[in-house]
């Protein structure tokens, strides 16, 4: 989000000279033209939720007129039978505490009280699998796990869900 | 982190002094929406509403000083909430930027020197880089289905540039292997830079317009030096 956001303030000219695409239209553009194949069946019997993340929601919204809600769910519905959503998602979702640059502040301590609400919404699901699509939620996730006493959750990331139920 | 609440002097109230900035910060009814809907509230004593206060009285030292706008993810939660709409998260950030670089918390401002000193936040040389790519390349082409595959850094022409978050090159290399996977698999012409190949930019975080500049810059000269037709943006 920083870089596209880069470039529509600083470098606006290239966004003629170039195609951009997220990682969502990426993804989507190769399963609907059938350039990869996914098995819906690797992951049978596992529980899976998604997180939006912040960047790809509200702030996607209000800087670029878009925000990525439905574009991770049709991706999760190709490679899974079984996932539910959590409480909240979408513009009223809760930041996993990861985001804005936390992680390397130190504030270690902070960064877990403020994921307490979060780590709320994920054990309410009751779900085996956490699939997102961001980095920094990724990490901020691996390390609320010890915290907040969530040892099976397994934490993954949008592309890699994809990328474990290619048929190839 | 809990430390003593102190009272806000308001004879160092200066109305004037954040004029200039535009995110509506007068506008603030005061309704509390934001405090209640923000994870972070109460920490150092402060939330939301307290800061776009702080802001419409002027009282930089007292923002500045305050570790909340590190904790604050300006995840947007706030804005989102706000009746007036103000632009919280934007607010924090400038607030962020006013800091002596020195100051900024943790690693992320030495990061960032890293990042414009040698193109990566690890400041990892170009030959460790491209071996790791290779190394996990070579992985990648042992497992069945993958035969044959190799990493494309530096392919003139490509389709796709892609960026690489540092944290791929430091200690999760795993987690390289999975859009590589799925280029392989679609058949996509696409291609790794071995240089400026950060896909973070906490220019972003620090409030450093000018080190954003520059970061997404480089992307732009790679795209343009290896003629490649689409950016995928960094994850």
């Amino acid at each position: 989000m920083s870089t596209r956001s880069g470039f529509e303030k600083h470098f606006p000219e290239a966004l003629n000279e170039f195609a951009f695409v997220t990682v969502f239209d990426l993804m989507i553009q190769y399963i609907k033209e059938g350039r990869i194949k996914l098995d819906r069946t690797r992951f049978a019997g596992v529980k899976a939720t998604y997180h939006d993340p912040c960047n790809y929601g509200r702030k996607s919204q209000r800087l670029f007129g878009h925000a990525y809600y439905e574009e991770p769910r049709w991706i999760m519905d190709q490679c899974l039978d079984n996932w539910v959503e959590m409480y909240p998602t979408r513009e009223n979702q809760l930041c996993c505490g990861g985001g804005g640059g936390t992680p390397p502040t130190g504030y270690h301590e902070e960064r877990f009280h403020y994921s307490r609400w979060k780590a709320e919404s994920i054990k309410a699901t009751g779900a085996d699998m956490l699939v997102v699509p961001c980095h920094s939620c990724h990490g901020q996730f691996n390390a609320m796990k010890k915290k907040f006493d969530m040892p099976g959750l397994q934490v993954k990331y949008l592309w890699e869900l994809v990328a474990d139920c290619l048929v190839v | 982190m809990k430390e003593a609440q102190k009272i806000i002097d308001l004879n160092q109230a200066d109305p004037q002094k954040f004029r200039s900035w535009n995110f509506l910060q007068d506008f603030c009814i005061t309704c509390g929406l934001c405090a209640s809907s923000c994870p972070a509230s109460g920490i150092d004593g402060f939330d939301p509403r307290k800061v776009v206060r702080m802001v419409s009285l002027g009282l930089e030292q007292e923002l500045v000083d305050s570790k909340f706008p590190w904790i604050c993810t300006m995840c947007g939660k706030c804005e989102e909430v706000c009746p007036m709409q103000i632009n919280i998260p934007d607010l924090v950030r400038s607030i962020r930027g006013l800091r002596d670089r020195d100051k900024v918390p943790g690693t992320l401002h030495k990061g960032l020197q890293a990042a414009l000193k040698t193109g990566n936040n690890l400041g990892l040389p170009k030959d460790d880089f491209i071996f790791i790519l290779e190394d996990v390349g070579e992985e990648i082409a042992e497992e069945p289905g993958f035969e044959g595959f190799k990493v494309p850094i530096d392919k003139k022409g490509a389709n796709v540039l892609t960026t690489v978050h540092n944290k791929l090159v430091n200690t999760q290399n795993e987690d390289l292997k999975h859009w590589w996977k799925i280029f392989y698999a679609a058949g996509e012409d696409w291609t790794i830079p071995s240089d400026n190949w950060e896909g973070t930019n906490w220019g972003y975080f620090t409030g450093d317009d000018e080190a954003m500049k520059t970061m997404t810059g480089r992307i732009l000269e790679n795209m343009r030096r290896l003629e490649v037709k689409t950016l995928l943006w960094p994850e």
